[in-house]
C-alpha cells in the first residue's frame, strides 16, 4: 500500500523546539484530507512522544508513515530506558524533576495519553540503552 | 462570541493579536499533558504558564485564543512565537476563576 514516509530529529537540548514534529505531522494529515478527530489523536500522542524524548533522553527520532487508513510512529531514543514499564503506564506517575514541572510537563500523563489516543502501543525499552516506543492510529 | 469582544469586555491586554476567531467553549489549565488531551476546540484557553511551549500546545488544541491570567506576561520565546504561528495572546489581571466566571457568563449570554 503506498505510504508516506516522515522523519524527524527531535532535539533533546531545546525545549522551544519540542512540538515542531507533531505539529508539522498535523499539517500534513491536514492537508491530505486526513478526518479532523484522527489529526487530533496523532497531534496528540507525538506531541507527547517528542516531549517524553526531550525530559527524559536527550532527544531522539520520530519516524511517521502515513497510510491511507492509518499512521504509524517510530520514537525512537538512547535515553536511560524505562525501568519499570507498568509504572511509568500509570496515571500520575512522573519522573520529571521539579524544573520541568515548572514548565508545565511533568504530569504523570504523557505515556498514558499516547496509549488512550492510539489503536495500538508497544514499547520496548532497555535500562542504559534506549526506548523504542511504537503507535498505530486508525483514521 | 468573537475574541474581540471577549477581550473588551473583559478588559483583557492584547499581547498578540492574531485571527478574530469564535469562541465556542474555555478550558483552565497549566498542565499541557491535561491541555492537549481534554481542551475542546475553539475554546479560550486561561493559563497561568508562560513560556514557549503553551504556544505549541495552543496550535495543537487550535484554541481561539490564549489567556493569561493574574498579570503574567508571555516571555520573549512565547511572544514571538505566538506572532509566528499565528495564535491571539491575551492578560487578564484576574485570577483564573474570575477569569472563567466573565468567559462562562460571556459565552452563556452571547453564544
Amino acid at each position: 500500500m503506498e505510504c508516506l514516509k516522515l522523519e524527524f530529529d527531535v532535539d533533546g537540548e531545546n525545549f522551544s523546539s519540542a512540538g515542531n514534529a507533531s505539529e508539522s505531522v498535523k499539517r500534513t494529515l491536514k492537508q491530505i484530507g486526513v478526518p479532523p478527530a484522527s489529526v487530533r489523536r496523532v497531534a496528540i500522542a507525538m506531541y507527547e512522544g517528542e516531549i517524553n524524548m526531550v525530559i527524559h533522553a536527550h532527544g531522539g527520532k520520530a519516524e511517521v508513515d502515513i497510510y491511507p487508513d492509518r499512521a504509524e510512529i517510530w520514537l525512537k531514543d538512547r535515553g536511560p530506558g524505562i525501568a519499570n514499564i507498568d509504572l511509568a503506564m500509570k496515571e500520575g506517575y512522573s519522573t520529571a524533576s521539579d524544573n520541568i514541572r515548572s514548565l508545565g510537563f511533568g504530569a504523570g500523563m504523557g505515556l498514558p495519553n499516547m496509549k488512550k489516543y492510539s489503536d495500538e502501543m508497544k514499547i520496548d525499552s532497555t535500562v542504559g540503552v534506549g526506548t523504542t516506543v511504537f503507535l498505530r492510529i486508525n483514521f | 462570541m468573537k475574541v474581540s469582544s471577549f477581550t473588551e469586555k473583559a478588559c483583557l491586554r492584547v499581547f498578540n493579536k492574531a485571527e478574530d476567531r469564535e469562541i465556542e467553549n474555555g478550558y483552565c489549565g497549566d498542565f499541557l499533558s491535561n491541555i492537549i488531551s481534554r481542551a475542546p476546540e475553539n475554546c479560550a484557553w486561561l493559563t497561568v504558564m508562560n513560556n514557549v511551549n503553551v504556544a505549541a500546545v495552543a496550535v495543537l488544541i487550535d484554541c481561539a485564543c490564549v489567556v493569561l491570567c493574574e498579570n503574567v506576561e508571555p516571555d520573549g520565546a512565547l511572544l514571538e512565537r505566538a506572532k509566528e504561528k499565528g495564535i491571539t495572546l491575551l492578560g487578564s489581571e484576574k485570577d483564573v476563576y474570575k477569569t472563567s466566571l466573565i468567559l462562562g457568563e460571556l459565552c452563556r449570554t452571547e453564544n
